[in-house]
């Protein structure tokens, strides 16, 4: 593909190491057509709502990568205080506070860790914020639910 | 200067009113917007700064501290710009623990050599391997190549004025970009860019200066003394010609404090519904009932002969009750309550309170209405007199234009003065005064109203003969052409033949110029008065002496019209 024969080393060695040494819980490859486009999976890490659940997500290096951060978003529904419903992510490094010198790895990593730790006081869905902060409780059984629901097809 | 001798004879003038007038003053704002020293001397209390200037500023600064903390140009102006250009603070907590400062900002130790690879490395943008001398960092060791460098500044500039405190790419890694890098890698554009945001941040992030807020003007203004309280009021004339208040930037508004221009401006937008009909530019004349249109600025009308009713604009009253004072003091400026007071039940008492309340309101706003757009005309009027007009009337009265100053000074006191009567009508609509008080609010407010409207009535009808070549008397008691359009009726005022046959004599030029001089000065005089007493929070003590005073020096001069 012509676009792709451009395709700065960078991206390049960073796709073999994904795929040679991919991280515990996330792979991540990119499409035939197009190697800029990621077809990323992570596991519900474990002690969290969503252990147990499979959940794809889709990255995309744009142009201008790595000086901007990648864009990534959850294909698979979850229910999550800093996750809205079209799957966008509230994380800051892919936000103001992202750096070249970090990778799809580091990313991908982080998103993990996201899993593990909601934050609802930074929250993105005000919604299930708001439910996370009056009843944890509940909203850890609605997260489990959503997660056998929607994250183990 | 002959005449105008008598303006200043009285006692009561301080010498300087009139000389400053006579000399000419550079800083001349109309009013006196100096500080006075607790010794008595004055000083502008800040300065205009074109950008020449404010760079000129910034380069003074950072020699200074390159100069008394040993350091590179790029690490002072870091440093400034870290303790947001105040000079003082970074000197304490420089020399308190420089350590700590260059910890803080994000500077290398002192002893630091990290800039400079010593082998071949990797980049950690793009993976690829470099000789050292393509390798670059932040003086802490992290290496990237020149190439990713570049990307990353130009982002870094692209993405706003952050830039000015970019930190090395490795995530965590606190150690600032130092500027010599920027210089050495970044793109023309980009460096414009870069340089642009400097300049910016020496007013952006100094809260002893700030931009004009005026649309478009590219001034900055730097207080010379202490930043006034919340509330306190600051009066800025930019270069541009807009006058702000330094403290909350709306329109400058001394001697009201900020809080009480802040409610009137949003009570007088919540009423403005109601209140359309009072901008109205025309009222039934008082005596004949033909509609007069407004189209001067000063409150003082004449209706269309054959009538040629004198009267004021604002209350509809007769003029002479106001120029001659009959009895009591003048007294359009106040609100009498009491006007319709008689004998009421509760209901009808209520229902009167009720419309007080809005007829209260309707009285201030009117006034405060009328004075804004008077200051407008007056403000269109400078504006012509010293693009265009000051030029006429030097060939038709032969004389050079740096002797007609005081014609300018005249506009550009009435402009001042409108602005500040202005407020006073917020003022007096929410100051809670005793009645002493308000009756002595109520004298200065009157005094310099009436004193103001005589000035801008001179300025506007008295100068226009003068500007024609044209000496002969006219036939027509009003002028050909005006009398026909009823939006100029207000200028058909006194029998003009009696005054015209002097038009264009040196003598009568001369008298309309010390009449003009000793209106400025008088107006000045108790504009002056107002303001100071004002911001002396009308201290009732020494109320009797000011309005002494103030009669006196009215009572001594022909200035009346
Ligand atoms: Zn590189
Ligand atoms: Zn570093
Ligand atoms: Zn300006
Ligand atoms: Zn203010
Ligand atoms: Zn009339
Ligand atoms: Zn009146």
């Amino acid at each position: 593909m012509a676009a792709n024969s451009q395709l700065p080393r960078r991206i390049i060695k960073e796709t073999q190491r994904l795929l040679s040494e991919p991280a515990p819980g996330i792979s991540a490859s990119p499409s035939e057509d197009n190697l800029r486009y990621f077809n990323v999976m992570i596991l519900g890490p474990t002690q969290s709502p969503y252990e147990g659940g499979v959940y794809k997500l889709e990255l995309f290096l744009p142009e201008e990568y790595p000086m901007a951060a990648p864009k990534v978003r959850f294909l698979t529904k979850i229910y999550h205080p800093n996750i809205d419903k079209l799957g966008r992510i509230c994380l800051d490094i892919l936000k103001d506070k992202w750096s070249p010198a970090l990778q799809i790895r580091t990313v991908l990593l982080s998103i993990q860790a996201l899993l593990s730790a909601p934050n609802p006081d930074d929250p993105l869905a005000e919604d299930i914020a708001k439910q996370w902060k009056e009843d944890e409780a509940k909203a850890v059984a609605t997260a489990k639910e959503w997660t056998r629901q929607y994250a183990q097809g | 200067m002959n005449s105008d001798d008598d303006y200043y004879s009285d006692n009561d003038y301080d010498g300087s009113v009139g000389s400053d007038d006579e000399s000419g003053s550079e800083d001349d704002y109309g009013f006196d917007l100096t500080t006075v020293e607790e010794d008595g001397t004055r000083r502008p209390p800040y300065t205009v700064l074109s950008e020449e200037d404010i760079l000129s500023e910034q380069r003074e600064a950072i020699d200074g501290v390159v100069s008394v903390l040993s350091v590179d140009t790029s690490t002072a102006t870091t440093l400034l710009r870290f303790f947001k250009w105040s000079v003082s603070r970074l000197h304490d907590d420089w020399f308190q623990d420089e350590a700590r400062v260059r910890a803080k900002v994000g500077l290398p130790p002192s002893s630091s050599n990290e800039g400079v690879a010593k082998a071949s490395t990797t980049c950690q943008i793009c993976f690829d391997e470099y000789a050292p001398d393509k390798l670059r960092s932040a003086s802490c060791g992290h290496f990237f190549c020149q190439e990713c460098w570049q990307g990353y500044l130009k982002t870094g500039i692209n993405d706003g004025p952050g830039c000015l405190s970019m930190r090395c790419p490795l995530p965590d890694c606190n150690s600032l970009v130092p500027e010599t890098l920027i210089e050495e890698l970044v793109e023309a554009d980009e460096l414009a860019k870069y340089k642009r945001f400097h300049l910016r941040s020496y007013v952006e992030d100094n809260h002893k200066v700030k931009w004009c807020p005026a649309p478009g003007c590219c001034f900055a203004v730097e207080l010379k003394s202490a930043v006034p309280a919340a509330n306190e009021p600051l009066d800025i004339g930019c270069k541009c010609g807009t006058s702000f208040c330094w403290s909350c930037d709306q329109e400058a508004h001394r001697p009201v404090d900020c809080e009480t221009v802040k409610k009137w401006v949003l009570k007088n937008s919540a009423e403005s519904e109601n209140m359309n009909w009072i901008l109205a530019n025309s009222k039934p004349c008082p005596k004949c009932k033909r509609p007069i249109e407004k189209n001067q600025g000063c409150m003082h009308m004449t209706c269309t002969p054959p009538c040629r009713f004198e009267f004021c604009w604002l209350c509809l009253a007769p003029w002479s009750e106001h120029g001659e004072r009959t009895g009591g003091f003048y007294s359009c400026n106040r609100y009498d309550a009491n006007k319709n007071a008689g004998e009421y039940d509760e209901t009808e008492k209520r229902r009167e309170n009720a419309r007080n309340s809005l007829e209260r309101y309707m009285h201030y706003y009117e006034r405060w209405a009328a004075h804004e757009k008077a200051r407008v005309k007056a403000q269109e009027d400078l504006k012509e007199m010293s693009d265009d007009k000051l030029k006429r009337l030097s060939e038709c009265q032969s004389t050079p234009v740096s002797q007609l100053k005081f014609v300018t000074d005249a506009w550009t006191q009435i402009v001042e003065c409108r602005r500040v009567i202005k407020w006073t009508y917020g003022y007096g609509f929410y100051a809670e005064l005793s009645q002493d008080r308000r009756n002595f609010f109520e004298f200065m407010q009157g005094e310099a109203e009436l004193s103001l409207d005589n000035l801008h009535r001179a300025a506007e009808l008295e100068l226009a003969p003068f500007l024609s070549l044209d000496t002969t008397p006219t036939s027509s008691p009003v002028p050909a052409g005006l009398a026909a359009s009823p939006s100029t009726a207000s200028y058909a005022t006194s029998p003009a033949g009696s005054v015209s046959s002097l038009y264009g004599t040196t003598a009568a030029f001369d008298d309309f110029r010390s009449k003009l001089t000793g209106l400025t000065a008088i107006t000045k005089h108790f504009f002056d008065t107002l303001v100071c007493q004002l911001e002396k929070g009308l201290d009732s003590s020494d109320n009797t002496q000011v309005i002494e005073a103030m009669v006196r020096s009215k009572t001594s001069e022909k200035w009346k019209i």
